[in-house]
C-alpha cells in the first residue's frame, strides 16, 4: 500500500542570504492527503513550488520515481506534466475559453488528438461542475469559478499527484466552499494531494498526514488527530491555538 | 475671401495637372509605410523574444554567455537606430554601403532606391517595436507563465501559446503608432531620391513654385491617410478583444431554460462610473436574446 511517489531529501532553498528551507525530509506516498500548515513566510508555498521546479532548490534532492528531479540534466517540463499544480492566484490563461484552457496543455504537451483532448477536458470540466461555462474566458468568472477550472486543467494532464498553493486564501468566504467541496471529493477518490492551506478544518477532517512547518523546518508532523489533538512542541501549539481561537 | 476663392483655384490647378503624381505618392508612401512597419514588428518580434529568454544563475556558462552577447547586440542595435535621425540613417546607407565596398553593394536605379528605403525605416522601426515587444512580454502577470510551466510547458510553447498571444494585444496600439509615425516619416526619404506623398510635392512645386496650396494638399492628404489608418487600427483592437459574452451550455440539451448571457458592459476601469447601469450598458445587459 505504502508506494513512494515523492522523496524530499535535505532540501535546502536560499534567496540571497535568507534561507527559506533549512534540510527539509519528507515522503509522499500514493493516495496521500497531506496539508502543510503554517505561519506566513514559514517556507511552505517555496517547499511546494521546490517540488515542483518552479523554484529551484539550492541542495538537495527530489525524488520522483527514482529519478532526482532536482538535477539539472532532467527535463523538468517532462517532469512537472506529471506533478499538478493549482495556485492562489488561478492563473488561467486569460488569451483562452475555458474549454480551451484545459485542453492546450493535453494537445501540446501530452500531444493527445484535438478530440480526445476535449473528451477528457469535459469529462473534468464536468466532475468540478464548470461544464455551463466551458465557453466563457477567465476574466468573466468569479474567484472560486475559476479555481475549479484550474483544478480541472491540472486533472486534465493526469497527474500521479496534485499541489495545492493556498487554493482558497484569494477567494471570498462564500467561495471557499464550492472549491473545498471538489478537493475533499478528490481526496475521496484517492488522488494523491499535497495541499498548503490556511483551512484548518479541512486540514483536520480530510488529510492523512499534517505537516506543521514553522521557520523553514519541518517543525512536527503526523496525523491529523495527532497535530492537532495532542501537539508535542511548544511552536505548534502556539500556533495551533492562535488560530483555534476564532 | 477671395484669397480662400484664390486658394481654392489652385488647387484645383495643381489637381488636374498633377493629380496622378501625388496619387502614386500616396500609393509609395502607403507601400513603404505598411511594408516597413510589418518588416519591423517581425525585428522586433525576433529581438524582443530574444531579449526576454530566461537566463538562470543555474545555466552553463556557454548559454550565459550567448544569452548576454544577444542581449547586448540587441541593445546596440536599439539604442543607435532609435538615437541617431533617420535621415542620417538613410544617408549612411544608401551613400555608405557603395563607399565601404567600393560599389560591390550599391542602390542602383529605382529597384536600389525602394530596397534602400525599405531597409531603412524597416530597421528604424524595428528599433522601436524590440523595446515595445520586450514591454508587452514583461507586462503578462508572472502567474501566466508559471500556469504554463506547471502543466508542463517548455520555454517556447509558453511563448507561443500563452504569452505571445497575450503580449500582441497588448502591444497593438504601439504597432499602430509606429505605422502612423511611418506613414508621414517616410517623407524624408527624399534625401535618397525615394518619390513618395512629399516628394511629389517637392517634386510638383519646383515646377510651378505653388508652395501653399500644394501643401494644403499634402497636409490633408497626410491627415486622412492617418485618420484611416487610427480608424482600421482601432477596429482590429476591438475585434482581436473578442466578444463581451458567452452562452451557457447547458449539460441536458432537453432543457429549455438556456439563454445567451452577456457579460455586462461595465465600460474600462478608468471610466468615472462603471457603464454597468448606465443607459447604454443597460441595453446590452442581463440575459436575453431568446432561449436556445
Amino acid at each position: 500500500m505504502d508506494e513512494k511517489l515523492l522523496e524530499i531529501r535535505h532540501l535546502s532553498k536560499t534567496f540571497g542570504n535568507h534561507q527559506v528551507l533549512k534540510d527539509i525530509d519528507f515522503t509522499v506516498n500514493r493516495g496521500d492527503v497531506i496539508s502543510i500548515i503554517g505561519a506566513s513566510g514559514s517556507g511552505k508555498s517555496t517547499l511546494l513550488r521546490c517540488v515542483n521546479l518552479l523554484e529551484t532548490p539550492t541542495s538537495g534532492e527530489v525524488i520522483y520515481d527514482g529519478i532526482n528531479v532536482a538535477d539539472r540534466k532532467v527535463n523538468a517540463p517532462e517532469y512537472r506534466s506529471h506533478v499538478g499544480m493549482v495556485f492562489q492566484s488561478f492563473n488561467l490563461f486569460n488569451n483562452m475559453t475555458v474549454l480551451k484552457n484545459c485542453m492546450v496543455g493535453q494537445i501540446k504537451v501530452l500531444k493527445r488528438s484535438k478530440e480526445e483532448a476535449e473528451k477528457t477536458a469535459l469529462l473534468y470540466l464536468n466532475k468540478v461542475g464548470m461544464t455551463p461555462y466551458i465557453n466563457a474566458k477567465p476574466r468573466q468568472m468569479s474567484g472560486g469559478q475559476k479555481q475549479r477550472v484550474a483544478i480541472a486543467r491540472a486533472l486534465a494532464m493526469g497527474p500521479d499527484v496534485l499541489l495545492f498553493d493556498e487554493p482558497t486564501s484569494a477567494l471570498d468566504p462564500e467561495m471557499v466552499g464550492e472549491v473545498l467541496s471538489v478537493m475533499k471529493q478528490l481526496a475521496r477518490e484517492g488522488m494523491t494531494m499535497l495541499v498548503v492551506t490556511h483551512e484548518m478544518a479541512f486540514a483536520r477532517d480530510v488529510s492523512n498526514r499534517v505537516v506543521y512547518m514553522n521557520d523553514g523546518v519541518i517543525c512536527e508532523q503526523g496525523t491529523p488527530e495527532q497535530v492537532f489533538g495532542d501537539p508535542q512542541k511548544q511552536e505548534t501549539k502556539e500556533f495551533l491555538s492562535r488560530f483555534l481561537k476564532d | 475671401m477671395d484669397k480662400l476663392l484664390k486658394l481654392t483655384e489652385d488647387i484645383k490647378i495643381l489637381w488636374t495637372n498633377y493629380s496622378d503624381q501625388y496619387l502614386i505618392g500616396i500609393r509609395n508612401t502607403l507601400i513603404l509605410a505598411v511594408v516597413a512597419t510589418l518588416v519591423g514588428c517581425l525585428i522586433g518580434f525576433v529581438c524582443g523574444i530574444l531579449n526576454t529568454i530566461p537566463c538562470a544563475k543555474q545555466d552553463p556558462p556557454l548559454k550565459r554567455f550567448f544569452l548576454k552577447l544577444i542581449r547586448a547586440i540587441v541593445r546596440i542595435y536599439v539604442e543607435v537606430f532609435r538615437g541617431t535621425p533617420m535621415v542620417l540613417q538613410a544617408v549612411f546607407i544608401f551613400y555608405g554601403l557603395p563607399y565601404f565596398t567600393d560599389g560591390a553593394i550599391s542602390f542602383k536605379g529605382m529597384s536600389g532606391i525602394w530596397m534602400a528605403a525599405m531597409v531603412v525605416v524597416s530597421v528604424n522601426t524595428g528599433a522601436y517595436m524590440a523595446e515595445s515587444v520586450r514591454g508587452g512580454i514583461n507586462s503578462v502577470d508572472s502567474g501566466q507563465t508559471e500556469g504554463a510551466k506547471a502543466i508542463g510547458m517548455t520555454h517556447v510553447q509558453t511563448m507561443t501559446n500563452v504569452i505571445m498571444p497575450q503580449a500582441i494585444r497588448n502591444i497593438i496600439p504601439q504597432i499602430g503608432n509606429n505605422f502612423i509615425i511611418n506613414i508621414k516619416d517616410t517623407s524624408v526619404m527624399f534625401v535618397i531620391g525615394f518619390v513618395e506623398f512629399f516628394g511629389a510635392h517637392r517634386n510638383i512645386v519646383g515646377m510651378n513654385l505653388k508652395y501653399f496650396p500644394s501643401a494644403v494638399i499634402e497636409m490633408v492628404g497626410y491627415l486622412t491617410l492617418t485618420l484611416v489608418a487610427s480608424f482600421l487600427l482601432r477596429w482590429l483592437e476591438k475585434k482581436m478583444d473578442g466578444s463581451d459574452h458567452y452562452e451557457l451550455v447547458q449539460e441536458d440539451p432537453l432543457v429549455m431554460t438556456a439563454g445567451t448571457y452577456r457579460h455586462p458592459n461595465r465600460g474600462s476601469c478608468l471610466d468615472e462610473q462603471s457603464r454597468e447601469f448606465s443607459k447604454a450598458g443597460k441595453r446590452k445587459s442581463g440575459r436575453q436574446e431568446g432561449g436556445r
